[in-house]
Formats: structure tokens, C-alpha cells, sequence
């Protein structure tokens, strides 16, 4: 299990990453994002929208309100070009991130 | 059954947005609560366990109240601007001005480049001053939440400030000349724009901003380094 503080700074690649695959609600990103990381990253209501918010504010993704097929309705969240141009980078410094990582653990048990 | 609208409702009764907004968050909020709620029970979990199962997902209510309440936050786009580009981009201006003025009153004699009709005029001291006031204007510029280019048109600002100011010296020039009657030289007119676009926007715009780029590297790679600390 991956610990809270690396959690919360996977959290928007994670979403950005979801949304590249089309529009989705709340719900279904923590579905997909918890499906798709075998339980690894799980997002609780409390942590998502903060910061779906957030991330609507600088412009990354943007929210409309949609009716389902079951009537009920519900805000989907669309990457924006900013998103998209946002998401390039952030994969590379996670990238970066992990392969540090990785040769810092190869260095450690050597 | 449980009244997820009315529940959602109780808990952040204290979201100070307007009403629209706080409407809107509700019925987000409501409609996830559902959707799990219901995903719970379709796994077979008894009424009780799924409601509690659901409750789970949110701690503290206040703290979810206080973290959308952030989160919404807007700033005004004008204020953004005012901290990340006006503010610092002045400063700039105003200290690479004024020590420029004051190295002139005080005697300091320019340096001079070239020969002919192409002389290029340069404040050594001025010029080795120009990286640091770049700098001290992108640092404001992050300090205020500005981006890369904000950052970088921050540091460089005094010589866009040139950029302009020569921009409309030339026409202006151009059009009393003409109205006076005095015939134009265009090679004239050539020279002092290279002559002067090379020693009072290009060298002290590249002195600028190596400054204002160095600042900028500097605070990526902390904003990098602490968002990796805490994760």
C-alpha cells in the first residue's frame, strides 16, 4: 500500500490521467482510479473534491452538469487543453521521480 | 432510507458561497454519497453496514467544508496580475532607472563599443546590476503565484518598457519631421534603431532575464522538490 504523502502527490496525474479517457463524474474517476491501481490510490469523497476543485479553478479540467441514462444527474469533469498541456510534464517528473527511486534502491541494497 | 440531500445539507450548512454554488456543491456531494451508498448495498451489504461504509469516506465534515471553501477561493484576475506581473515589473523598472540615473549623475562614463556610425553605448556597472534586478522581479513574480512567462516578462520588463517607449519615439520623430519639412534619413534612422535596440533593449533584456531565468529555475525545482517531500 502506498503511504497518504506520496498519495496526495500522485493525486492529480491521477485524475488528469482518467479524464484523458473521456468526461466522467466524481464517482466513477474514484472507481476507475481505484479499479485501475488495483486499490493502490483510493480517493474518498473528502479528498476528491477539494481537489477537483481546485484543479477546475487553474483551469485543468471543467465540470457540467449531465443527465444520465438513469435520469439522475451529474457533474462530469473534462480535461481542458490546459489539462492536457499539464499532464505531459507532470508524467515526466513522476517518471523522473520513480527511476531516482528506483536507482536509489538498487544503490541502497547493493 | 437515508436522506443523503438532507444529510449533505445539515453537514455543510456553514459553506459560505453564494447560493447557486453552494447548490451545486450539495448535489455533487449528494449524488456521490448515492452512487456509493447504493454500489455498497448491490455488493450485499446490509442497509446499516453500507450507510456507515459511505460515512466512511468523509472524517471530518468541517474539514471537508474548510478544504471546498479553499478550494473556491477565487482571486481576482486583476490582483493576480497586479502581484505576478505589474507590481514586480515596475520595481524593475524603477530600480534599474533609478541606479542607471544615479551612475550618470554620479559621472560614471559608458563604455564605448564599435566605431564608425555604429557606437554602442554600455554602463558596465549598470548592465552587471541588470541580472540581479531580473531576478529580484522574478522572484516577486513567483512569490505572487506567477507562471514561467509571467515570471520571465516580470524580470524583463524594463526593456520592454524601452521596446515600447522606442516604439513610439520613431513614428512621433518620423511625423514632426515631416511636418516640419526636414528630409528623413533612413540610414540615419536605421542606425540609431540598431545602435540603440543593441545597447538599451538587447544586452540589458539578456542580462534581464538570466536573471529572471535563473530565479525561475531555481524556485521549479524547489516547488518541485517540496511537492515531492510531501507527496
Amino acid at each position: 500500500m502506498i503511504g497518504t504523502g506520496i498519495k496526495r502527490g500522485t493525486a492529480e496525474l491521477a485524475v488528469l490521467s482518467v479524464l484523458e479517457g473521456g468526461a466522467m463524474h466524481g464517482y466513477e474517476m474514484a472507481r476507475r482510479i481505484e479499479q485501475q491501481t488495483k486499490g493502490a490510490l483510493r480517493f474518498t469523497l473528502a479528498a476528491l473534491y477539494p481537489m477537483l476543485y481546485r484543479m477546475e479553478q487553474r483551469g485543468w479540467i471543467r465540470g457540467a452538469w449531465e443527465t444520465s441514462s438513469n435520469g439522475r444527474r451529474k457533474r462530469c469533469y473534462r480535461l481542458t487543453p490546459a489539462g492536457r498541456k499539464k499532464l505531459s510534464p507532470l508524467r515526466s517528473e513522476w517518471a523522473e521521480l520513480f527511476r531516482a527511486l528506483q536507482r536509489l534502491t538498487k544503490v541502497s541494497h547493493d | 432510507m437515508t436522506d443523503w440531500q438532507e444529510f449533505v445539507r445539515q453537514r455543510l450548512s456553514g459553506l459560505a458561497l453564494d447560493a447557486g454554488e453552494k447548490e451545486e456543491i450539495l448535489a455533487e456531494l449528494t449524488a456521490h454519497l448515492e452512487e456509493s451508498y447504493e454500489a455498497f448495498c448491490k455488493e450485499g451489504l446490509p442497509q446499516r453496514e453500507a450507510v456507515q461504509r459511505t460515512l466512511v469516506q468523509v472524517a471530518d465534515w468541517q474539514d471537508l467544508q474548510r478544504e471546498i471553501l479553499i478550494s473556491r477561493r477565487r482571486e481576482q484576475p486583476m490582483k493576480k496580475r497586479l502581484h505576478q506581473l505589474w507590481i514586480p515589473g515596475f520595481l524593475t523598472l524603477m530600480i534599474s532607472t533609478i541606479f542607471l540615473m544615479g551612475l550618470q549623475m554620479l559621472g560614471f562614463q559608458p563604455s564605448i563599443v564599435g566605431n564608425g556610425q555604429i557606437t554602442v553605448l554600455f554602463y558596465a556597472p549598470w548592465l552587471a546590476s541588470l541580472p540581479f534586478v531580473g531576478a529580484l522581479g522574478a522572484y516577486l513574480s513567483v512569490r505572487g503565484g506567477g507562471l514561467r512567462g509571467t515570471v520571465l516578462l516580470a524580470s524583463v520588463f524594463p526593456v520592454l518598457a524601452l521596446t515600447a517607449a522606442f516604439l513610439l519615439m520613431f513614428p512621433i520623430g518620423f511625423l514632426i519631421e515631416r511636418v516640419i519639412g526636414s528630409p528623413v534619413d533612413f540610414g540615419i534612422v536605421a542606425t540609431a534603431i540598431l545602435r540603440d535596440g543593441i545597447g538599451w533593449i538587447l544586452v540589458p533584456g539578456v542580462a534581464l532575464s538570466a536573471g529572471g531565468f535563473l530565479v525561475h529555475l531555481l524556485f521549479s525545482r524547489r516547488s518541485w522538490s517540496k511537492e515531492l517531500a510531501i507527496g
